[in-house]
């Protein structure tokens, strides 16, 4: 349960693995992406940060994971630490 | 030894062996996928035990093999001969390094470099086979390392500023990482002291609909005050895809503060939640920064409480035991060591490990039904089944003297009876024991395929080897004793019984020859065949060879049968090879397979058909241990003759002897058998043989089997068998010949135990 839909907004939480990434991918290529939520996010595979990045996607909340807001998030065009 | 390494190092073994055995059958069905699999896991298995070592070489070598097999797995990458005897010479490397860790507990001093040399070798294969996009990555970004560090963040250059001898990592890890389970941002997780962390795209990205997630597309460039061994040791599965700079800056942070932050950054990642396999990568990934840290802080007592706890550690899959280790470690500087620890992410430190042990335990103990037992100790086991044997076989000469010297026939016969209880037992037990030590022979079996291949292929012959029977058993010193006879009897079979490709063409047989290696067990002996389908011994050259190397003259020669002129190969200092090649031929090899048969109280024998091929049949007993021998008395003395030369006894009158010019004989069954007293043979005084035996008008004839030939051997009496433990001969006695060695009977009695081959 890594990847959750709720209405337009995509939750991705706790450890997301590898195997998630065909799945987010799916997501992420369709039409209209929805809004990325990382919030609860622990951990993040690299092919999962691979398809965000690919996909151009700034996620609406940053991981409360220190380590992913503070060196992934840049990455996905937002500032570290915040919104 | 380190306990840790004493495991790894059989272990590594077995896998090597495993993996090139894997690696020959590949070669010859190359689409077998299962194979690839089986292959590649071995190879991986090293790979990531090593790393537990200071074996950096060791770990890049597998690795560089494992890659390749990898893209063979894949499909990427065709696998050819070379790429065969490529990776086959690297397993030979890893495991001379296996080797000399063994010995020295440490990789020789060029290590290092042979071991960039062969991962280059290996890496080229790859790279030549497949467009290999992960080589262009590392080479066009060569890390510009000082224009990154422009690009970095505020907090970044401040560190970057703030002193403390700094490295920055750039990884562009391997399109196909993911499929090896890799996680690189993971990695980065886990490196202690990160101070940057930046992550780009390779490649421009493509439409997202023409992405495929699962090729790694993006390039990581960190920064962080960590040591460069936990750097490189974290690292060190991906070390072709990553450079390490150390950038200049001023030395200042003190000891005592590093290895707090160390202790902290292992606590942080062993405490983070995880599935069992990658627990036990931490694991061993902790074991080794551990490993280091100890070592360079010279924490008293620490190698062997990690040993203990990587020990537990691994075995429970639970990182907990390190953990506890970990609280040890940084007690004294409890301040600013815990509580960084206690606000790590995800760091529910108690928690988390209690799942993955609960997994764990379930799936490992089922498996945990091998016992590995040092040799010696099956040795001692041995000895003693030995002494008890010699010893029970004290009763019934006691039963004897309770009878005959204390009149006591009721004693006698109780002892008799608990003779036979223990005696049932000591068999039973001597069974077990030697069941112990049998190990299949296709423990010596397995080299050969390797060997064969890389023989004919040397040779420009083409040779398919058929092994058959590899299950036969037998003990364990008769194995390991076999290795040298095979291989003689194996080159030489490839060297002058096969033929090359062409002559066997003409000879209207297929192109590739054929070699089967056999082994059956045959009453008490295991037999083992080695028969190629070449064409075979000409006797004709063998005898003329024979006179030229003046083993036999002419005369002689012309006597020998066909049979008798193929046995000469056996003979010392025989060799057929019209010139020495670098295999065999040098004169030696047959004559050292007879020998060593000789010696295992073995045989060995040839048959031979021109143009059909050749067979050599070595028998050789299945156990040392016991030898059962039939007791004789010559001249009042005992002797004992080993049972599987016996073949029969019998008592011959007197008047049925012929004497036929000096030698005496009989007539046993129509065959004329020729008779051999014993005492001659031995020099003894015999007295004249008609008062030896008291006027008897019988002889006590013990016909005996040697080297193929029947003989009766004279005797004074024929006393019991007996089973006995043969020593042999040592000290100053060692080169007697005739007797095969020497046992203590029940009596206290020493029996010399006669070889009869080197008697007659």
């Amino acid at each position: 349960m890594a990847l959750r839909m709720d209405g337009d907004r995509l939750h991705m939480e706790g450890e997301c693995g590898v195997e998630e990434a065909l799945d987010l991918l799916g997501h992420m290529a369709g039409l209209t992406p929805p809004e990325v939520d990382l919030r609860r996010c622990t951990h993040m595979h690299t092919a999962l940060v691979q398809v965000l990045a690919a996909c151009g996607t700034v996620p609406c909340v940053p991981p409360e994971d220190a380590f992913l807001a503070r060196w992934l998030m840049p990455m996905f065009g937002a500032r570290p630490g915040g919104p | 030894m380190n306990p840790l390494l004493a495991t790894f190092v059989p272990e590594a073994r077995d896998l090597l062996q495993a993996a090139a055995s894997g690696l020959l059958r590949l070669e010859r069905s190359t689409g077998d996928r299962a194979l690839v699999n089986e292959v590649f896991r071995a190879v991986h298995t090293i790979k990531g035990s090593s790393g537990l070592f200071d074996a950096a070489a060791l770990t890049r070598v597998v690795h560089a093999g494992e890659d390749l097999l990898d893209g063979v797995r894949a499909g990427r990458v065709g696998l050819t001969p070379e790429m065969v005897d490529l990776l086959l010479d690297s397993l030979d490397q890893a495991g001379r390094w296996i080797d000399s860790l063994e010995r020295e507990g440490r990789l020789p001093g060029d290590a290092d470099s042979v071991a960039r040399r062969i991962a280059a070798g290996l890496r080229a294969r790859m790279s030549a086979d497949a467009a290999a996009p992960a080589a262009d990555g590392t080479a066009e970004g060569a890390g510009d390392v000082a224009a990154w560090l422009h690009t970095l963040d505020a907090s970044g250059r401040d560190a970057a500023a703030g002193g403390g001898a700094l490295l920055s990592v750039r990884y562009a890890p391997d399109v196909g990482c993911f499929y090896r389970g890799e996680d690189p941002l993971n990695l980065f997780r886990q490196v202690p002291d990160l101070l940057a962390l930046h992550v780009t795209s390779a490649t421009a990205w493509p439409a997202a609909d023409e992405l495929d997630p699962y090729r790694c597309n993006l390039v990581f460039q960190a920064l962080t005050a960590a040591p460069l061994a936990d750097v490189e040791h974290m690292f060190r599965f991906v070390a072709d895809q990553v450079e390490i700079t150390a950038l200049p800056a001023a030395p200042e942070t003190g000891g005592g503060q590093m290895l707090q932050r160390i202790i902290a950054g292992q606590r942080r990642i062993l405490g983070m939640p995880a599935g069992v396999e990658e627990t036990r990568q931490r694991i061993a990934a902790a074991a080794g920064a551990l490993g280091n840290l100890i070592h360079a802080a010279g924490l008293p007592g620490g190698a062997s409480a990690l040993a203990t706890a990587v020990a537990e550690a691994s075995r429970d899959a639970s990182p907990a035991p390190l953990l506890a280790l970990l609280d040890r470690f940084s007690q004294p500087a409890q301040a600013d060591g815990l509580p960084e620890a206690r606000q790590a992410p995800g760091g529910d430190v108690p928690a988390a490990p209690a799942r993955p042990s609960g997994d764990a335990a379930g799936e490992a103990r089922p498996a945990a039904r091998v016992l590995k037992v040092d040799q010696s100790r099956i040795d001692q086991l041995m000895n003693l089944i030995g002494e008890l044997v010699v010893s029970k076989n004290a009763l019934p000469f006691l039963a004897r003297r309770a009878e005959e010297v204390h009149g006591c026939r009721e004693m006698a016969r109780e002892i008799k009876e608990q003779y036979a209880v223990i005696n049932r037992l000591a068999q039973e037990m001597q069974g077990a024991i030697m069941q112990v030590s049998m190990i299949p022979v296709s423990e010596v079996f397995d080299r050969f395929p390797r060997l064969v291949r890389d023989i004919a292929r040397k040779l420009d012959k083409q040779v398919e080897l058929v092994i058959d029977g590899g299950d036969a058993a037998a003990d364990k010193a008769i194995i390991e004793a076999l290795g040298d006879p095979l291989l003689h009897i194996v080159r030489n079979a490839l060297d002058h019984g096969v033929e090359s490709p062409s002559q066997r063409k003409q000879a209207g047989k297929p192109p590739h020859g054929t070699l089967r290696l056999a082994a059956h067990q045959d009453g008490d002996q295991v037999v083992i065949e080695v028969s190629d389908d070449g064409h075979g011994i000409d006797p004709a050259r063998i005898r003329q060879s024979a006179i030229d190397k003046g083993v036999v003259d002419a005369s002689q020669a012309a006597r020998l049968s066909d049979q008798e002129a193929v046995n000469l190969i056996f003979h010392a200092g025989f060799s057929t090879a019209s010139e020495i090649s670098d295999l065999s031929g040098r004169g030696v090899g047959m004559d050292v397979v007879r020998t060593t048969a000789d010696r295992l109280g073995g045989s060995v024998g040839v048959t031979s058909r021109p143009g059909e091929g050749t067979c050599v049949r070595l028998s050789l007993p299945l156990s040392m241990a016991v030898t059962h021998v039939m007791m004789v008395e010559v001249c009042g003395t005992l002797f004992g003759i080993p049972m599987d030369a016996v073949a029969e006894t019998v008592r011959v009158p007197r008047d049925r002897i012929r004497k036929i010019r000096q030698a005496e004989a009989f007539v046993l069954r129509d065959a004329v058998v020729p008779l051999v007293r014993l005492a001659d043979l031995l020099g003894m005084d015999a007295a004249s043989p008609m008062d030896a035996s008291g006027g008897n008008a019988a002889e006590a004839v013990l016909v005996v089997r040697v080297a193929g030939a029947t003989a009766g051997l004279v005797v004074d009496r024929f006393r019991e068998g007996n089973d006995v433990i043969l020593k042999p001969l040592d000290g100053i006695l060692a080169g007697l010949p005739g007797y095969a060695g020497t046992a203590l009977l029940g009596d206290g009695r020493v029996l010399p135990v006669l070889n009869l081959k080197e008697l007659m």
